[in-house]
């Protein structure tokens, strides 16, 4: 016999799962945009990315500079080669990467011409003058683009070319050209001319940006927090690059891969990946953890690698992979003891 | 007068032990079971809107990865278990202990079908205790930097994943408590004894639990720690495919029910004076 009493139960039970499920439906169809949920401490300078971007990435320079991890590398891992490079990249642009650039944000398109596809915005501090009088005198010359003053590097033929090509294969600007701007005030681009003329397009009148790919965004969010990450398309990177067949042909069929680290006494990270299906996925997940059953065989006798091998976790859902990793400073000091040390007085490669 | 059929005589059984079975002292526990995922997705919910989630080896824990969590470690492993076993050995047992189960042995209808009523009375008590529960605490963490139309289809398979779960502890030991005389500790063993050892081992052994293919039916990643057990669990992790596990627990519970059925009918129960 069901008294008044059960009849409300099952009455307020039953409401609880209408409402929810129909909710959960709705939100399913329907859907949000992801941008609306978007973090607020999240960068604003993906607004000045092209949206079709391949690989997204960001770094909080000034944490990562000041972090005890940091400090142990350049102990370890010769302080003396990072800092001639830093050096040399204030004496041609006159932007100190340790104490003037806030953070950064990075773009790369893997679909654009060859050396011009890469884009990079830099919060901070910065002194314009100085660093457009530094960049003039090593040869850059200054153009006007929609009423910003366009600091441009031509590759070939010029002085400045010659100046920053010899300043690494890494910093070299490679094709056509390579150009800085200072957006607004403590926010300046620079990468491609043509990448940088589009972040001031961005700028000035809005339109489809990094911000406005839900997809992106919402892989973006799905990382979260950390001081440095990376978002890209694998599948994408793979067709527009011309990897070697067998190299091409181990690839696993990985669409999204994130990475995302936290950066201070050690590294915390996790490396996720989003695969073709769930099959892919579940041999993903196989071989990854065949990876490290093997390590942690292999480590049983090294106590240092312990905190490290204890710390690897496979995780993720359906297409997902992922892998979370901590790695303690003290390991980077037994790698650094390890590696051999150049003769003292033997000249270091600037990096 | 003919004796009415089994169905018809467990739906008579069913609108009486249904409301009796809610509001009885065991019902206290079974809030508590269930009201303790959501008063921890409150406070998780408090806590990220003031701190923010715990960043744990790096990563950020979001709310489903967090949701998922919950899942494994409250529901699967623990409340769906329990909730078979307290309730399940019970629907016999109590009216045995309680020296009542005469009275419905004693009524025009085949004992068979008292159990069977009481068992769709213990699966709607606990479906509608369980259920919005896992609804609720879904809409309190998953919005935690997730969102939830991403996440709905993984809640509709955890609430029929649940569903199955209820069903077939709740029939593995609705048998047992027909059948055995000190069912609760049976049922506790096999539940947190047996199912928690066999998944551990390799070979075909683990086949003989419900878990086994309950897990199967999780769409979260199991939860791993540094532990021995999470370790062995990682190496040996083996599950069947969805089609399979839930044909084998449709079997389990179809099965024990049946088996349940025979025993109410053939065992004579004799009650302590």
């Amino acid at each position: 016999m069901v008294t008044a009493k059960t009849r409300y139960f099952v009455i307020a039970s039953l409401l609880v799962m209408f409402v929810g499920l129909g909710t959960g439906l709705v939100a399913f169809y329907v859907g949000f945009p992801a941008t609306a949920f978007f973090n607020k401490n999240s960068p604003d300078e993906l607004r000045y990315l092209p949206s079709g971007m391949s690989l997204v990435g960001y770094v909080e320079v000034r944490e990562i500079m000041a972090s005890d991890l940091r400090q142990r590398l350049r102990q370890n891992f010769g302080g003396e080669a990072q800092d001639n490079g830093r050096k040399q990249f204030q004496e041609l642009t006159g932007i100190n990467f340790e104490t003037d650039i806030e953070h950064i944000v990075g773009g790369f398109d893997a679909g654009g011409p060859a050396g011009s596809n890469g884009l990079a915005i830099a919060r901070g501090v910065f002194d314009n003058v100085k660093i457009e009088a530094l960049m003039q005198e090593h040869g850059a010359h200054v153009q006007d683009y929609k009423g910003k003053r366009l600091v441009v590097v031509d590759r070939f033929g010029d002085a400045a070319a010659t100046n920053f090509n010899n300043f690494g294969a890494e910093a070299r600007p490679a094709d056509p050209s390579f150009a800085l701007t200072f957006i607004e005030p403590g926010l300046v681009a620079f990468g491609s001319t043509a990448l940088v003329q589009h972040a001031i397009d961005l700028h000035a009148t809005g339109g489809e940006s990094a911000a406005t790919n839900d997809d992106l965004v919402s892989h973006i969010r799905a990382l979260e927090g950390g001081n440095a990450w990376v978002v890209g398309r694998l599948d994408v990177l793979r067709s527009k690059t011309k990897l070697p067949e067998i190299v091409a042909n181990q690839l696993p069929p990985i669409t999204w891969f994130g990475f995302r680290g936290q950066v201070d006494g050690g590294l915390q990270a996790r490396v996720t990946a989003e695969a073709r299906d769930d099959e892919s996925a579940t041999m993903l997940r196989d071989v990854v953890r065949g990876f490290l059953a093997l390590a942690k065989l292999q480590t049983t006798s090294k106590p240092e690698f312990q905190h490290f091998i204890q710390s690897l976790q496979l995780g993720g859902t359906g297409t997902t992979v992922s892998l979370s990793l901590d790695v303690p400073a003290q390991l980077f000091d037994a790698l650094g003891s390890v590696m051999p040390k150049p003769p003292v007085g033997q000249p270091q490669t600037p990096q | 007068m003919t004796k009415p059929g089994v169905l018809a005589s467990a739906v008579r059984v069913f609108d009486f032990s249904f409301g009796q079975m809610l509001w009885s002292r065991r019902s206290v526990f079974l809030a508590l079971l269930v009201g303790a995922p959501m008063a921890i997705a409150v406070a998780v919910r408090l806590v990220a809107m003031t701190t923010g989630l715990p960043v744990i080896n790096g990563a950020g824990l979001s709310g489903p990865t967090l949701f998922g969590i919950l899942i494994w470690l409250l529901f699967v492993r623990f409340i769906v278990p329990v909730l078979g076993v307290f309730y399940g050995t019970s629907l016999i047992a109590d009216e045995v202990d309680d020296k009542t189960i005469t009275y419905l042995f004693t009524r025009p209808v085949p004992r068979a079908a008292v159990l069977l009523g009481k068992y769709f009375s213990y699966l709607a008590c606990v479906v509608l205790l369980v259920l919005p529960s896992v609804v609720v605490v879904y809409f309190l963490i998953v919005p935690i930097g997730g969102h939830i139309g991403e996440a709905f289809p993984s809640l509709l398979a955890d609430l029929g994943m649940l569903l199955a779960g209820l069903a077939s502890y709740g029939a593995l030991f609705a048998f047992v408590g027909a059948q055995l005389k000190r069912p609760l500790i049976v049922g506790l063993v096999f539940a947190f004894g047996w199912e928690s050892t066999v998944l551990l081992i390799p070979g075909y052994l683990k086949r003989l639990s419900v878990a086994y293919y309950l897990q199967a039916l999780v769409p979260h990643a199991m939860p791993q720690d540094a532990s021995a057990i999470s370790a062995l669990l990682q190496v040996f992790q083996e599950f069947p495919s969805v089609m399979s596990s839930l044909i084998c627990l449709t079997a389990i519970t179809v099965g024990a029910l049946w088996l349940a059925g025979r025993a109410v009918e053939t065992r004579e129960y004799v009650l302590e004076q």
